[in-house]
């Protein structure tokens, strides 16, 4: 009964949520997205292509949380990717209402960065994946 | 498109030029990895530690094809950092490393040269170079002044000792 109880609360809780998620507007499913959005290869000394990330855009109004959004090689939206410094967090920085590039969410990826351009301090990715087979198609 | 970069160290001379391959690689050539896990979890030079004979030149190497890195050592001119290379050796900088990208130094003045890399020296990605022995002359050996160095930072750095007995220390946990 608990667990009835539970889930039903839940769904309701996601039904309730899901017209208040903050999807970032006008985001095209292919690359590359409108400005405010840029190309972080041509903010900062990275790579074009990031193996687990893709082709990422940014606001750079938005750094160093984001979205970023992640491209796979052929141009298609594939994940929105978040960076949140530990220290920040540590320090009392909650990040709120964060956009995402499609509410189209098939898994979240949690994982330690110790830094790189652009967000040097150590600090999380959040990975959100857009479709089943989305972390493959940004594996190489 | 990889790229390479060579900086001739002129010990002494503070001089720093741009010269062709053929000439900075009369002399022997050792290699430095700059290296990482897939997501960036932990990042470093591999070997940490590597002992070399004056005339060498080092070659730092980007295998890390998720981040970026660079090879700086510690010089007042370079970010105003505390001096841990051999009064009178050139300083230098390799700027950001893309994944593929390459670097050269060339050492001629004989002690202790420690590097780190820009972006990550806070995760402890620090290096040491041993140029010749104690015993020579002109010799200079290791900073004892922390500075404004991390503990995580002075911690990456394997003791002069440890790397003229083996020649070369890898990171903890590499081959």
């Amino acid at each position: 009964m608990f667990l009835n109880l539970s889930a039903a609360t839940f769904g309701i809780a996601l039904m309730l949520a899901a017209p208040g998620l903050a999807q970032a507007e006008d985001v095209p499913e292919a690359a590359p997205p409108p400005a405010p959005y840029a190309k972080v290869s041509d903010l900062v000394a990275l790579p074009d292509f990031l193996p687990g990330l893709g082709t990422l855009f940014v606001d750079p109004a938005t750094l160093p949380a984001g979205p970023f959004l992640g491209y796979d090689r052929d141009g298609k939206l594939a994940a929105t990717i978040f960076m949140t410094p530990i220290e920040d967090l540590q320090g009392g920085t909650s990040y709120n209402d964060l956009a995402v590039g499609s509410n189209d969410v098939s898994s979240v990826d949690i994982y330690y960065n110790a830094g790189h351009p652009g967000v040097e301090k150590p600090h999380a990715h959040v990975v959100l994946f857009h479709g089943a087979d989305a972390k493959a198609r940004l594996a190489e | 498109m990889p790229n390479r970069r060579q900086v001739l160290a002129v010990g002494g001379g503070g001089v720093v030029a741009l010269i062709g391959p053929a000439f900075v690689l009369a002399g022997p050539v050792e290699e430095i990895r700059m290296q990482g896990t897939s997501r960036g979890e932990h990042v470093w030079f591999a070997p940490v530690g590597l002992a070399v004979a004056a005339g060498t030149t080092l070659r730092f190497v980007n295998l890390d094809p998720g981040n970026s890195h660079t090879a700086t050592c510690y010089h007042p001119t370079l970010f105003d950092r505390p001096q841990r290379i051999p009064a009178g050796a050139t300083p230098w900088d390799s700027d950001f490393l893309l994944p593929g990208d390459s670097f050269e130094v060339l050492l001629t003045l004989p002690g202790v040269y420690d590097f780190y890399c820009l972006p990550h020296e806070h995760a402890g990605m620090v290096g040491r170079i041993v140029v010749g022995t104690p015993g020579d002359a002109g010799w200079q050996g290791a900073a004892t002044e922390a500075g404004d160095l991390s503990a995580v930072a002075l911690d990456g750095f394997p003791s002069v000792e440890a790397i003229l007995k083996a020649g070369r220390v890898m990171p903890p946990g590499q081959p």
